[in-house]
Parts: structure tokens; sequence; C-alpha cells
């Protein structure tokens, strides 16, 4: 992924618009969230610097849309949306990733991949967990390079649900999506994310199976 | 079927089970849906193994990136931010 945008000018720019209220306002609001917002910058970007720029092009249209922000209770999910936005549209713009067709559909969740039904071996018993042992051979860089290989929509929703911790209605909210493809995209998404681990298991020899075929 | 707390409890398949598995380790079902599956988990080992596979791997998706915004981006934006 590229630069994001030039945005500390932007920031600059941006902050000179707002009253001295709106100033103290979005810094009571905005500072707090720092870490929410990086965290979850980083979780898509994967990159510090471009997780940076991510964050702050976002304080920036938060402070030039400061206006229109309604309910500072929910000034989290608002600063998400516009992440979120703008690192889709930023996936959209440099069309690095192939999109997969977002159907949505949950007749396509019916036919998905599992890592567990993949390497679990049930006639072990009691004295034979193949599948946790690989989750505990894998990196945090393993999951994150699995994360990073989903097309942005998936990876957006498995980022808000699994890396944030988000409820399926705050991330539909966010992303101004129904509850039920929240729930298509999250399942697709893992499933994606599943076979990445799969595959990266084989070639460093953790598993031994041949490749399923879901 | 099976009665918990005066209420019966539908018997559900595997294959059923397998598609509440996603909304119940991230707690997004209640009430029946829920007591079947729990159900479910209490005599199937391999559904119940699915489940905490599935709770492991979110957990470590979880831990992700935790340490908190870096030293830089902060400085730079309270110091933008208190410059007004």
């Amino acid at each position: 992924m590229g630069t994001i945008i030039p945005s500390w000018r932007q920031l600059d720019e941006g902050y000179m618009r707002l009253t001295q209220q709106q100033r103290e306002e979005i810094k009571r609001l905005v500072l707090p969230l720092l870490d929410d917002l990086e965290r979850f910058a980083l979780s898509l970007c994967h990159r510090e610097d471009l997780a940076e720029e991510l964050v702050a092009a976002t304080i920036a249209s938060a402070c030039e849309s400061f206006g229109r922000l309604r309910d500072t209770t929910k000034a989290k999910q608002w600063l998400f949306r516009i992440l979120s936005n703008k690192f889709l549209s930023d996936c959209r713009r440099q069309s690095r990733h192939k999109e997969i067709a977002l159907t949505d559909s949950l007749e396509d969740d019916n036919n998905q991949f599992s890592l567990f039904a993949a390497v679990s071996q049930p006639f072990l018993l009691w004295w034979g967990n193949p599948e946790r042992e690989l989750i505990s051979h894998l990196l945090d860089e393993d999951i994150q390079n699995a994360l990073d290989s989903l097309p942005g929509d998936f990876r957006v929703a498995v980022a808000l649900c699994d890396v944030e911790g988000l409820t399926y209605e705050q991330i539909a909210s966010i992303l101004k999506i129904p509850l039920g493809t929240v729930r298509s995209r999250i399942a697709r998404g893992r499933s994606l994310l599943q076979k990445k681990l799969w595959h990266h298991a084989r070639d460093m020899g953790l598993v031994k199976t041949k490749e399923p075929h879901q | 079927m099976k009665t918990i707390n005066k209420k019966t409890v539908k018997t559900i398949s595997c294959d059923q089970a397998i598609k509440l598995v996603f909304s119940y380790i991230d707690d997004e079902i209640r009430g029946t849906h829920r007591a079947e599956l729990e159900h479910h988990l209490e005599t199937c080992r391999h559904c119940f193994d699915r489940v905490a596979f599935e709770k492991l791997l979110k957990s470590r998706l979880r831990r992700l990136n935790v340490g908190g915004s870096s030293k830089r981006l902060r400085q730079r934006i309270d110091t933008l931010l208190e410059q007004f």
C-alpha cells in the first residue's frame, strides 16, 4: 500500500477552521482514542508509517467535518468510520488487491474453508490436539500477514470484530451496512484468513495434510 | 430434546451447530439458539473443539498490535492540537 495522503498540512488547515470551543472538544474526544485509532490502522496497514498517515488523515477529516458530529458519545464510531472509509477508498484507488466480488450472500457462507476441519484429527482424542499446536506455532507476524492478504472490505470487518472487539451492531453502524452483511463479511473474511494460514503452515512444514478442497 | 430450566431445548445437528459457531464466539446469539448450541457442545467433542479453536484464533487476532500508539504519532498530534 502506498502513501495514503500527505496529511500533516491537511490536518493543520482543517484544524484552523474550528472555533475555540470545537478545538477543546476535539482534543477531549480525539486524544484518548489515539491508541485505538492507531491499533486499528496498524491492523489494516501493518506498516507503522502508513498507519500514522491513516490516523492523521482521519483526524484531519474529523476536524473538517466536526460540525456534523451530532452525538459526541459516538465519537469513536465516527472516527472509526472515517478511518475505514479512507482505508477502503485507498484500497480501491490503488486496486492493488484483486477484490473478491462482495455478493454478501449467505449462500457463499455455507461453503467456506475451515482451518480446524483441515487440520484436526479426531482419532487422536485427548492426548493430541494438532489444531491448537498449529496456532501455538504461528507468530503474530504470520497472523498479521494473513490479515493483510484479505480484500479491504473483509479485512476491515474482521479487524473491527476480532482485533477491536466490536459488536456486529457497532460494526454495522460504522460501515453503514446491514447486520447480515457484517455477519457475512466476517465469516468470509475468517475463511480466507484461515486458508492463508493453512498455506503458510504447509509451506513451513507445520502441517502435512494435502490441500483440502474448500 | 432436553429440558433446561423448565424449557425444552431442541437437539441440533453438527451442521446446524457449525453455522452458529462464529456468532457464538462473538457473543452474538442469545436465547433459544444459544441454548441449543450449548446443549450440542455438551455432547459433541468435535464441535466443542471447533469452538475452542475458533476462540483461540480470535484471541490471537485480539492480541495484534497491542502496546498503544507510537510515541512519535502521539507527540506530533499532541503538539499540533496544543498549538491552538
